[in-house]
């Protein structure tokens, strides 16, 4: 969908711009910032990041895979030494530990790419490379008939540059 | 036009953190930036650890024609400067983490601006201990047989075994502090992608830094997944240190066989990698201006940590002690007489000296907030943790049970060349990473930088 871009120098103009574009009703925006802050975040009132579920599964996956493969792999190719236990749990927590940890941060990583949309291989339309420097870009996606609402928006809340892109 | 006035409020990781020399986000690029030239000095220093790497290199070819005999072992010492410096190098490793990780988690201030440091250390730290199980292999070819896969020889290892649980834990760690630092460096790999001029770099760059474009949902899950990292590797960083201690302390060698290992071993790791920490971190603040970023609070707070963890590596000391004198044991006894006022005293005092005594002088302000005196301590502090491994590898291995097997060790000029290479190997990488990636982060201290606003008063 085609929209416009605008970037802001200051901070609090890209939230109060924020605020009035969710006032009136203009759908899918996108903000830049060259690091995360908070009242963006707010502005913006997005969802909490389903990252956590993916990493309670992931982790949960490699704590039972470490039990199995330690357990199975005795019961395969049995040490037996002095009449112990030949699959005790205690040791085996060791891997089921270290599992739990390599697969659950695996899967959290999954997770932020895959939530993320990256890798990416090339750049959407809207971005501008001063959103990692120094600015703050606000990306909306308009009909053309609310094209000139959203640029005016933009550029009262004090957007140094607004453009069309498609 | 609804317009209100903002207050920013400090993001989490930095709630105590002020930078007033740093005006802009714009000034962060450019400083930060600054330190990618190459210089000099810099291909100097890389020429001397590419050097002490083809000294060790050397060494262990040497070693590999030879056999493992030219490197000092006899029965019963058959462990000695490799497995030190692999404990020696994991322990280093252990600050990065904690820096990254743990105090990430309790949000303190000063971990902001040391903490990639910290974090590429310990990965290259990682690195320069797994070679060491490897090195001290008769048949190093054959290392991935510690490895549980499915094979032809229908083998698999023994799972009680604490070597098994060293493979694990370690590479578990190095998977996990990688991955850690790599994702912590995504947006400022964007931000360099962004300002680089040069195009085959800038397209490196835009390959490393995964089409990253600072937008709101991809903040909201970086934010959120670097939180569960960190919250997966605190944990990992106390298992692994305690995992290397188990491979001493599930032997009945008198000296190793102690339920005190783990912590032990976890607060030593954490006290010589903060010693590292200062070690690089005094001469690149130094060496690049960033002294407005590394402040004077950051070196004071990481201070108080290294003092922290020296005393509880004392008690530790202290407390081995105890429980040797304790328990009755005639053998535990003599061990640690022996320890500290026979054979190994040398060693042993050295240890005493520069992990227990010098950091003591940290009680004082003054001489934490001394860029020059936390440098030489640093020092000190290196070297002592290196002989505090020595002092529980050898001595122990020297004199067991049986009074006709008490014997001697020295190092060979192998096991020196293999621990100057040790130390070229990290450097090099250290080196090269320095030069290629930004060394502070620049996003995070963005964080810290007040932003740019209209209507809040006080903006830049």
């Amino acid at each position: 969908m085609p929209g416009l871009v605008g970037v802001f120098h200051e901070l609090d103009s890209a939230v109060n711009a924020i605020g009035e574009l969710r006032r009136n009703r203009f759908g899918d925006i996108t903000v830049y910032s060259p690091t995360p802050r908070h009242e963006l975040e707010e502005a913006l009132e997005a969802p909490p990041s389903r990252v956590r579920v993916f990493t309670l599964f992931g982790g949960l996956a490699g704590a039972s895979f470490g039990y199995l493969i330690s357990i199975w792999a005795s019961k395969y190719w049995p040490l037996v030494v002095g009449g112990k236990a030949i699959a005790t749990w205690v040791p085996y927590t060791i891997f089921a530990f270290e599992l739990m940890v390599l697969i659950g941060s695996l899967a959290t990583v999954y997770a932020l790419f895959g939530l993320s949309r990256i890798p990416r291989l090339t750049m959407t339309v809207g971005y501008d490379e001063r959103f990692s420097q120094g600015h703050f870009g606000i990306w909306v996606a308009t009909t053309p008939e609310r094209a000139k609402e959203a640029s005016d928006l933009l550029g009262r809340h004090g957007a140094v540059e607004v453009r069309h892109e498609s | 036009m609804a317009t209100t006035a903002l207050d920013p409020r400090p993001n989490i990781p930095s709630a105590t953190v002020r930078l007033p020399a740093v005006k802009d986000y714009e000034q962060v690029d450019r400083e930060i930036i600054g330190t990618l030239k190459p210089t000099l000095g810099w291909f100097a220093l890389l020429a001397i650890a590419v050097l002490c790497l083809l000294v060790g290199i050397a060494g262990w070819f040497y070693q590999v024609y030879s056999g493992l005999g030219v490197a000092g072992y006899s029965p019963p010492v058959m462990w000695g400067v490799y497995i030190i410096t692999f404990v020696f190098w994991i322990g280093i490793g252990h600050a990065g983490t904690l820096i990254s990780a743990i105090l990430y988690l309790f949000r303190a201030g000063f971990r902001t601006s040391i903490y990639r440091c910290a974090e590429a250390m310990t990965v290259f730290a990682v690195m320069t201990a797994g070679l060491f199980p490897i090195l001290h292999l008769g048949r190093p070819w054959k290392f991935f047989w510690l490895i549980p896969y499915p094979n032809w020889r229908l083998l698999w290892p023994q799972f009680k075994s604490p070597l098994v649980w060293d493979v694990f834990a370690i590479l578990t760690y190095f998977t996990v502090s990688s991955t850690f630092l790599y994702i912590g460096l995504i947006p400022d790999i964007a931000t360099l992608r962004d300002r680089e001029t040069n195009p085959v770099r800038k397209r490196i760059y835009a390959v490393l830094s995964l089409g990253w474009r600072n937008s709101d949902r991809e903040w909201r899950h970086f934010t959120r997944a670097y939180l569960f990292l960190a919250a997966f590797s605190t944990p990992l960083v106390l298992s692994v240190h305690s995992v290397v201690s188990f491979d001493f302390a599930m032997a009945l060698t008198p000296g190793w066989h102690a339920t005190i290992f783990p912590p032990y071993f976890v607060a030593g790791a954490i006290f010589s990698g903060m010693g590292m920490v200062f070690t690089i971190i005094i001469p690149i603040r130094k060496y690049f201006g960033l002294q407005h970023y590394v402040t004077l609070n950051d070196l004071d707070g990481a201070a108080k940590m290294t003092l922290f963890t020296s005393l509880v590596v004392g008690l530790a000391y202290l407390t081995e002690f105890q429980i040797a004198w304790m328990s009755g044991n005639q053998y535990e006894q003599d061990y640690f007489w022996n320890r500290v006022f026979g054979q190994w005293a040398w060693a042993a005092w050295i240890m005493i000296l520069c992990n227990m005594v010098l950091p003591l002088s940290l009680f004082s302000r003054r001489l934490r907030r001394n860029p020059a005196w936390l440098w030489i301590l640093s020092i000190f502090i290196n070297l002592g943790m290196w002989f505090e491994r020595f002092v529980i590898v050898v001595p122990s291995l020297s004199h067991e049970f049986e009074p006709w097997q008490w014997t001697t060790y020295a190092p060979t000029f192998v096991d020196y060349s293999i621990l100057i290479g040790s130390f070229g190997w990290f450097f090099m990488w250290f080196l090269l990473f320095c030069r290629q990636l930004p060394i502070l982060a620049i996003s995070e201290l963005k964080e810290v930088v007040r932003p740019r606003l209209k209507h809040g008063g006080g903006g830049h």
